[in-house]
């Protein structure tokens, strides 16, 4: 344990960034009291684990700052100084500093493996004959639905998959193990989720299910692009630039032990976009 | 002859005094009804008659005595949620109703102490997850018997069942599923019968439902037929003639054309409100509601006919005309609100009128006849999302700063999404020809939001907050002149008075508030008379009777509804329940819940 905190330590000093954050024993970090898979209060989703792992790189002790609403976590708690850092955050995202990502994934149709759908992209026939599709609104998956005419058939279902909760004036959660066994149970065809998102689930399932990565070439009706495939970074409170600094060095040299991480709960890594990572 | 035929038909009905009783055949049974909701001895229908007048013409509780009024008995539901509507009476049997479960009870007002029947349906629980605010349900519905059924008492379940009860015993004569709960629809409204009719409703605009109205026959529970509120032409059942006297209300193809792609099948439109009728041109009134989804941007046009005033010919559902108030809605100013009908001078000429207090805070009143818009003025002065109607294309002149529009902040607008007039049902004295509201002064700020989460994932929504208008209060109590606009009285209430007004020849106007009292008004002047605090918060109306000679006034107690969501759901977040918590967050301060009828005499 002592050796990352005088290796941490040195990087600071020699970057002349060193500040009483860099030095401070524990690392706060923001993180869901709920939102599984991603985490919860026992610990035991992918980012607990991942927020253990870089705590425990950093020979830092761990602190777990929890929210409820995903809505205003950043605005009511990063940005407030609650805590210091988010673990999975769109790279680029304009309200924190972002590391360089830590993994690539993207959206996934989930079937059912006997069933044997024919599901390559927003073009295939199945989509447009199926009578359940499971989705999340808000994401890219809402979009294509609309381009492809989808949507109005599946307006009602989409509110029976929260129990026909109101969405004005109040966070609607949606499962995202419950979306995946739509589909296991055979209530619905397809589900559209962040691999992520779906992984443990779908490797879980009692009926073998599985996931076909979207590809990343989809177009609104006006030509726009809709993207399908995202860079997850660490985002960190900004003007936290050392702390930036020690995790984009961490995140470089562990690689390889983070994905081994990722991959144990199943989800499916895509190579990153040169572009991407020359940008940190 | 008829009533020959009556007599014939059915002893007990020779019981009811007075009045000619037709009731040879089923289609004249709601002459019958008509009749029956003429004499003091009944309250037949929540609207009281078919014009929703709730006007007694009795005088014994009056101006001079009211003050004397005294509780003669009381009955608790053993229901805590919201008890919105009122009870019925109707051949000296008092039936009571319940929001879900839906209890009803028949109490004999010769012996109240004990329960005649009751019956206690079992229905799908999942029901009250559905439901939006608080699970409430609007009252019961009456039909005299008829050739080849016996009188019928009507519940409107909260899981989307219409059951037909046997008035005298309780007895099921038959359900029929109105609503599916698993599509987001349940049923609230009370039920309305005309002929041998009963029309129901539906709910769940927000939740993607295409609203409908049904006409069931009474015998058997049989589809007579089912009217929508958006889509193709012969769905909405538009006549040949429809709007001929007002084409620029729009005419042919607009419940397609004014939506994007076939977004008409989500579009919202149901109505849960109450009905109106006239028996003479046989036609039906009600407001359909606010389109889906809220969110404004996602529904392109103007959304017809979610937001309108319909006039259809009662026999078939065809519509004669209809006009829509709120094109494009942006605030769900859901229209399905009360629908009063009087006859009055306009232009020198006696004139058959329907007047409706809307969610957005217009009054508008028509020609029933035709459609005609006669007149649509600010219910009060602070209104402010639109500057007026320009009477002759019938639109709203809007003000941009008060839309609601994602990019866009907008605060103080008034009324908020509950409306300046909401459920309540209203009176009108004829004889000063004075309509009596109460209604809700709250204003609201949107706040609209798209915030980023995720993996190109947004939360897209707004955040509604509520509190009083500018008049410094939550409700005011009016005295309107339908033609004129003219108020002729006004006061202010604490709260939202969301259960609506009884009026009598008595020169009285009744009504309950949200904090639990019920209060007697002149209804010359406005200057209270009477009040006395009941058991718990009131969001149903009065409504009086006679029995043995004596003129008694009932009204339902029993917090809740959409104003009491944050007392039934014990929610602490001023944004919940719609936005509905941080406005009546003092409510709490004044009544807790608890539902029963309480019934006065002098």
């Amino acid at each position: 344990m002592k050796t990352p905190i005088r290796i941490l330590t040195a990087l600071a000093l020699g970057l002349g960034l060193a500040s009483a954050q860099a030095e401070q024993a524990t690392l706060k970090v923001c993180s869901a009291e709920n939102e599984m898979p991603y985490s919860n209060k026992d610990g035991e989703g992918f980012e607990n684990k991942l927020a253990q792992y870089i705590a425990q790189q950093m020979g830092r002790k761990l602190e777990i700052v929890a929210w409820t609403d995903p809505r205003y976590f950043i605005r009511d708690y990063v940005d407030k100084g609650l805590c210091d850092v988010v673990m999975g955050v769109d790279h680029g995202d304009p309200r924190l500093y972002t590391t360089v990502p830590y993994y690539r994934s993207g959206y996934v149709f989930v079937s059912r493996e006997k069933d044997g759908l024919d599901l390559k992209n927003w073009d295939s026939e199945t989509l447009k004959k199926a009578q359940r599709i499971a989705f999340v609104p808000g994401t890219p998956a809402e979009t294509m639905l609309r381009s492809i005419g989808r949507y109005n058939d599946m307006f009602n279902y989409q509110h029976e998959l929260t129990g026909f909760k109101s969405k004005r004036n109040q966070y609607v959660k949606y499962e995202n193990d419950k979306l995946v066994n739509e589909v296991a149970s055979g209530k619905a065809e397809v589900a559209v989720l962040w691999g992520p998102a779906a992984a443990r689930y779908v490797k879980s399932a009692s009926t073998p299910l599985t996931m076909t990565v979207i590809p990343d070439n989809n177009k609104r009706s006006d030509g726009e692009k809709v993207g399908f495939h995202y860079s997850t970074a660490i985002g960190v409170r900004k003007g936290e630039v050392a702390l930036l600094e020690q995790l984009n060095k961490l995140i470089r040299d562990k690689r390889d032990e983070i994905a081994e991480l990722l991959e144990a709960e199943g989800i499916p890594l895509l190579d990153e976009p040169e572009t991407a990572l020359s940008m940190n | 002859m008829q009533q020959q035929d009556l007599r014939g038909l059915r002893r007990t009905a020779a019981l009811v005094a007075g009045g000619v009783l037709a009731m040879s055949q089923p289609a004249q049974a709601n002459k019958e009804l008509e009749q029956l909701s003429k004499q003091n001895t009944n309250w037949v229908m929540q609207t009281k008659d078919y014009g929703s007048t709730h006007f007694s013409e009795m005088i014994d509780i009056n101006a001079n005595n009211v003050k004397n009024l005294k509780v003669a008995w009381s009955f608790s539901t053993g229901v805590l949620n919201g008890h919105e509507g009122g009870p019925l009476v109707v051949d000296g049997i008092m039936y009571v109703h319940t929001p879900y479960p839906n209890n009803v009870f028949a109490l004999d007002l010769n012996n109240p102490d004990k329960i005649f029947w009751q019956f206690k349906p079992k229905q799908n629980p999942a029901a009250r997850a559905v439901a939006c605010c608080d699970v409430v349900n609007r009252g019961l519905a009456y039909a005299p018997a008829g050739k080849d059924y016996p009188a019928t008492i009507f519940l409107n379940q909260l899981d989307g069942h219409i059951v037909a009860l046997n008035a005298k015993t309780g007895e099921v004569l038959w359900k029929m599923e109105n609503s599916d709960i698993a599509m987001g629809s349940t049923l609230t409204m009370a039920p309305f019968v005309v002929k041998d009719k009963v029309i129901v409703g539906s709910a769940g605009a927000e939740l993607g439902v295409r609203g409908y109205a049904t006409a069931y026959n009474i015998k058997d529970g049989k589809q007579a037929w089912r009217v929508y509120a958006t889509g193709p032409d012969e769905d909405l059942k538009l006549s040949k003639d429809f709007n001929s006297a007002n084409p620029h209300y729009g005419q042919f193809g607009l419940g397609q054309k004014t939506w994007e792609g076939d977004a008409w099948k989500i579009g919202g439109g149901t109505n849960w409100g109450w009905y109106a009728y006239d028996s003479d041109l046989e036609m039906l009134y009600y407001g359909s509601g606010n389109p889906a989804p809220w969110n404004e941007t996602m529904r392109p046009g103007d959304n017809k006919w979610t937001m309108t005033i319909w006039g259809r010919d009662v026999n078939t559902g065809e519509a004669k005309f209809g006009y829509q108030k709120t094109p494009h809605d942006e605030w769900d100013y859901a229209g399905v609100n009360y629908m009063g009908l009087s006859e009055q001078m306009v232009n020198g000429k006696k004139t058959k009128l329907l007047t409706h207090p809307d969610r957005n805070g217009l009054v508008y009143t028509l020609n029933r006849e035709n459609g005609d818009l006669v007149n649509a003025f600010k219910i009060d002065d602070t209104v402010n999302w639109v500057k007026k109607v320009d009477l002759q294309t019938g639109l709203p002149i809007r003000d941009p700063e008060y839309s609601t529009h994602m990019d866009h902040q907008a605060t103080g607008i008034c009324p908020s999404a509950m409306g300046y007039h909401n459920q309540g049902i209203e009176s009108y004295d004829p004889n000063k020809q004075l309509f009596f509201m109460g209604t809700n002064h709250i204003c609201m700020d949107w706040e609209p939001f798209m915030l980023p989460y995720r993996a190109g994932q947004f939360f897209v929504g707004a955040t509604l907050n509520m509190y009083p208008g500018p008049k410094g209060t939550l409700g005011q109590v009016k005295a309107m002149n339908s033609v004129t606009g003219k108020m002729e009285w006004e006061v202010q209430e604490k709260f939202a008075v969301w259960g609506g007004t009884t009026a009598t020849a008595g020169d009285l106007v009744f009504y309950g508030t949200l904090d639990g009292y019920i209060k007697a008004r002149h209804s010359k002047t406005g200057e209270e008379l009477w009040k006395f605090k009941l058991p718990s918060g009131v969001i149903g109306h009065p409504i009086t009777y006679k029995h043995n000679n004596k003129q008694y006034v009932a009204i339902y107690y029993g917090v809740g509804g959409w104003p009491g969501v944050g007392l039934v759901f014990d929610l602490a977040d001023p944004t919940a329940g719609l936005g509905a918590v941080g406005a009546f967050k003092e409510l709490a301060h004044f009544t807790q819940m608890g539902g029963g009828v309480m019934v006065f005499s002098l």
